[in-house]
């Protein structure tokens, strides 16, 4: 039992970072009905950035480890955010209004381009964060191991994504975002700029994802300019998973992708996992088609 | 918007058109992962193959002639590589060195063999690859079934008696640990757990918790470093305080640098011997070399023996004194004895196989060293 | 009545293809070869991504389903490997058929991931070594070499003939299918599924077939494949294939022949053409696929509003 719940909170952790990059996916398929394949590219761009401005400003040694890693955080979000709409004015806005498969394939172009950009400038070797800058400080309750930074992890990424709930549900901003997901002109009729609107989900939907490659730069230390597609994969699963467009479904979908990965892998088969967590998928889709969370819409033709 | 698309259309057939002007030098080709996964040992072994030439054609070339090294990307990818072969093929290469990797050599060792270049794989140990019959087909590594006696040897010796056995399902690994696991039911070993990871993730905590309730005295990995370092990492994390052992995909600088030094200390593996404890003046001044032009250590062993396979060609084709595809492998078969490798004395045997014990035990120390351990 | 110039520009090509192996070398006729297979697994996806509009990520898994089926056939029972092209077809065609049966109804986007978890399905399973059958990630090896009327093809150059005859009888018989009453069905599916089913068609029947035909010439693909490589392995079968085959149907025009041969062209040509960027030439490749999207967003021929869309120089028509 104890093997159990210690499995349990491996997934959920595992799942809190898929949440936060899912919750990317979700944004921008929401507002232009696209999948983003070039976000867990954003994601790597985040563990990255991260990883030069903590080694060059040497922000942790100055700041102590709080403040430093939240000024290292909210910059790797910035930076990632522009980047995001700096992606989506070149690759995605001139195809607005053409074929949604063809926004896809630019945006896979869009992913190639983006990862072998990081390979040429940091190289191909696995780049590492240096040791030492978290505190390694590891939790037991009832016998169970919990390392401080896994539980600040978890803690950070539900957080966030409340956060980004009530932005969502409870402010100006964030109903004219819902207005232009629910019909891109009739918001416009209504006097919301849906320019502004995509603007600002390519602004907050990266630096969630830049802040999701933050965490595993500074968690797992290991990174590289790969990383991005397996975490790209696993997060657009995760929202598919809680019903795409859907801001609670990405985040119940990613926590719930990993519970079931953790668990699969130890009770079932570790070689088997990923064909595991996809037949789970594959059963939920034909039990309810459009995700758990995602509502019953007839196709938009 | 017509004429873009003709001016695509011979952009790409001028492209394909563009063949291989003859010169007055001898070519060796490199094929090599430059893209990819595995894009940092492709990249290592260009360095190497490249300031080997570089120095070879100092001291005069071979045969009269400046050495040029023709490199071509396999992507890591078993298609890629065989396109990759077949255009070294018309480029008219003496011989080839690569690749990293058993079923990307697999790929394009008939092509080879029927156009008659000789190939020297360097990161390729799955065992059948020399038991086609290939005339024209070497390797300066070590194949998986000697590896994996030598780590059978090594935890019978180092006295563990549960074993948990764990790889990555790739060829290799799971080639590596299927070899270990017969030798040690054999012997009476009790296997307490054989599964396999997916390699490229980050968190391997479920595996590790998994791997932990089967209570083993020492768990083999016979996966590649990142993966290790990882497991290392997290392993330390969990306060779990078993010894690993790992096979020659470990053996790389960056596994303690992922790991952390703490993490890593007292992890052994299997490798053939490190370029550092080599004493012959070659290897030594070879490095130093290496370090003064691209300011760090090459990434891993098998990039050193692309360069063995490099020196084995030129070596060949002066033994022979021809640049001749036959003649060459006739030359390396037949009278390439005891030739100092920077990874130490090369032969080959009649499959093409590297002779000789080659493997080590390290063991990993608390400054993040590899140390050469004698059982 | 005056020849087309589009008919024209296919005669044109056809003659140039036919004697390109006498032009080229080993390395430039191989990689027309793999042009060509792509082109076929392109034509193959077409027909259930371009004409019927369902959305599939996971091409990969049909054709892994017919090269294994070959190279298990051919290594283990002997079965010369053409010999075992039509079962490769049915077996890849039928098990796209009962995979996508319960799941064929889902949304466009839905199904996508789907299908791209059945090719990670059928790749881990290959991996894994199911029934003992596949050699798990060491694949099959030793595969035999095709025998065409007692000639053994080996060459580069004969495997072009054999790919390149391949492709140019399945356009000539996906052409006549674009044109039948199923085809027309099919685009009607695509176009508008509500009203399509309104008008008496049964939705579900024909995305089936459009499934199970497309997979299984996917599924000869992987048979001739085999023959090719003599060795096979799941990692020729990642989801990076399925990817890049998606990649060819969309940026060719979804639904055009002509569009698809173009596309299989470039998206496979052009890494090889940008070998001379070295480390940076997928940096390239990427950019080129973004801005050819950008350029062509319909597709670089789109299938629309013409008779015989399938030769480069049809668009003169339109200028």
């Amino acid at each position: 039992m104890e093997e159990f719940f210690q499995q349990l909170t491996n997934g959920l952790a595992v799942g809190g970072i898929y949440a936060l990059i899912a919750l990317g996916y979700t944004m921008v398929y929401g507002v232009l009905k696209l999948i983003n394949f070039a976000h867990g590219d954003l994601f790597t761009y985040g563990a990255y950035l991260g990883l030069t401005l903590l080694t060059s400003l040497a922000l942790t040694d100055r700041l102590g480890f709080a403040a430093g890693v939240l000024v290292l955080a909210l910059m790797v979000m910035g930076l990632v955010a522009v980047l995001g709409a700096l992606l989506e004015r070149a690759a995605y806005r001139p195809l607005r209004q053409s074929p949604r498969l063809s926004a896809v394939v630019s945006a896979l172009g869009a992913s190639i381009f983006l990862q072998n950009t990081l390979m040429l400038i940091y190289g191909a070797r696995f780049q590492v964060y240096p040791d030492n800058i978290l505190p390694a400080a590891t939790l037991n309750i009832f016998g169970l191991y919990l390392p401080l930074m896994r539980v600040l992890i978890v803690l950070a990424s539900v957080l966030m994504m409340v956060a980004l709930y009530l932005f969502i549900q409870k402010t100006k901003i964030g109903t004219a975002i819902r207005a232009a997901a629910i019909d891109q002109d009739a918001a416009r009729l209504m006097g919301i700029d849906v320019n502004r609107v995509i603007m600002l989900v390519f602004l907050v939907g990266p630096a969630l994802g830049g802040i999701a490659g933050l965490m595993v730069g500074l968690y797992y230390g290991q990174i590289n300019f790969t990383m991005g597609w397996v975490y790209g994969m696993k997060a657009f699963t995760a929202a598919i998973l809680g019903g795409i467009g859907n801001i609670p479904g990405a985040m119940v979908g990613g926590l719930l992708l990993g519970v079931i990965e953790a668990l699969g892998a130890a009770y079932i088969s570790l070689a088997w996992k990923d064909a595991i967590a996809f037949c789970v998928l594959i059963l939920i889709l034909i039990v309810r088609p459009t995700g758990l969370l995602g509502e019953r819409v007839a196709d938009k033709v | 918007m017509k004429q873009k698309l003709w001016v695509l259309a011979a952009a790409l057939g001028l492209g394909i058109a563009a063949a291989a002007g003859a010169a007055d030098t001898v070519k060796i080709g490199l094929m090599a992962p430059m893209t990819g996964s595995w894009a940092s040992e492709g990249q290592g072994m260009k360095k190497i193959v490249e300031l080997l030439a570089e120095q070879q054609n100092a001291k005069g070339g071979v045969l009269g002639k400046q050495i040029e090294v023709v490199t071509e990307d396999d992507g890591g990818d078993p298609r890629t590589a065989s396109l990759a072969a077949q255009r070294l093929t018309t480029k008219g290469v003496a011989a080839v060195v690569g690749t990293y990797g058993s079923s990307v050599t697999e790929a394009s060792q008939a092509i080879y063999d029927e156009a008659g270049i000789p190939q020297i794989a360097n990161g390729s140990t799955a065992i059948r690859l020399t038991e086609k019959g290939l005339k024209h087909f070497f390797r300066t590594a070590p194949r998986d079934d000697e590896q994996g006696r030598m780590a059978a040897q090594t935890i019978d010796k180092l006295g563990f008696k549960k074993v948990a056995i764990l790889h990555d399902s790739t060829s290799y690994a799971k080639g590596l640990a299927d070899e270990a696991n017969a030798l040690m039911k054999k012997k009476g070993r009790d296997i307490v757990f054989f599964d396999a990871l997916t390699p490229g993730e980050r968190d391997y905590t479920t595996i590790l918790t998994k791997l932990k309730g089967a209570n083993p005295d020492v768990v083999l990995f016979t996966g590649y470093f990142p993966e290790a370092g990882l497991l290392l990492r997290q392993k330390k994390d969990m306060n779990w305080k078993v010894p690993f052992i790992g096979g020659d995909a470990t053996n790389n600088a960056d596994l303690v640098k992922i790991a952390g030094k703490e993490a890593a200390d007292g992890y052994y593996f299997l490798s053939p011997p490190q370029p550092q404890d080599l004493d012959t003046a070659d290897a030594k001044n070879f490095l130093a070399d290496y370090q003064k032009k691209h300011n760090e250590l090459p990434p891993s062993i098998w990039a050193v023996l692309a360069g063995d396979g490099f020196r084995a060609i030129v070596a060949g084709i002066a033994g022979a004194k021809s640049a001749d595809g036959g003649q060459i492998s006739g030359y390396l078969h037949k009278d390439l004895k005891n030739f100092s490798g920077l990874s130490g004395p090369i032969s080959f045997d009649a499959k093409g196989d590297r002779e000789g014990e080659v493997y080590r035990v390290y063991k990993v120390d608390g400054d993040g060293k590899f140390v050469l351990q004698k059982l | 009545m005056k020849p087309r110039p589009e008919v024209l520009g296919a005669g044109a090509f056809v003659a140039l293809m036919a004697v390109a192996p006498l032009f080229l070398n080993a390395y430039q006729v191989d990689v027309l070869n793999s042009i060509g297979l792509y082109a076929l697994l392109g034509l193959s996806l077409n027909l259930i991504l371009g004409e019927a509009g369902l959305f599939n990520m996971g091409h990969a898994a049909f054709y892994a389903m017919g090269a294994y089926t070959a190279a298990i056939l051919n290594t283990r029972y002997q079965i010369p490997i053409l010999w075992t092209l039509p079962l490769s077809g049915a077996v890849a065609g039928a098990f796209a058929l009962a995979v996508a049966r319960p799941v064929v109804h889902l949304r466009g986007d839905y199904l996508l991931i789907v299908t791209i978890g059945v090719g990670e399905i059928v790749r881990i399973a290959l991996v894994n070594d199911v029934f003992g059958i596949t050699g798990g990630a060491n694949g099959i090896f030793g595969i035999g070499r095709p025998r065409v009327f007692g000639y053994v093809i080996r060459r580069p150059e004969q495997f072009f003939y054999l790919i390149w005859g391949f492709v140019a009888l399945s356009i000539f018989l996906f052409l006549r299918l674009k044109k039948s009453r199923f085809g027309r069905a099919l685009n009607y599916l695509r176009e508008d599924e509500v009203a399509a089913e309104g008008s008496g068609i049964d939705t579900a029947y024909y995305k089936l077939a459009a499934f199970g035909l497309g997979a299984a010439w996917a599924g000869m693909a992987g048979t001739l494949f085999a023959a090719k490589m003599t060795i096979i392995s799941p990692e020729s079968f990642s989801f990076w294939e399925s990817v890049v085959l998606f990649m060819i149907v969309i940026l060719g025009g979804a639904g055009s022949i002509a569009g698809v041969l173009l596309a299989a062209f470039l998206v496979v040509g052009l890494p090889e053409v940008f070998r001379e960027f070295a480390g940076a030439r997928m940096l390239v490749f990427g950019l080129v696929m973004m801005v050819m999207m950008i350029f062509r967003p319909q597709g670089l021929l789109p299938a629309r509003g013409r008779r015989f869309p399938w030769v480069a120089s049809a668009g003169a028509l339109k200028q």
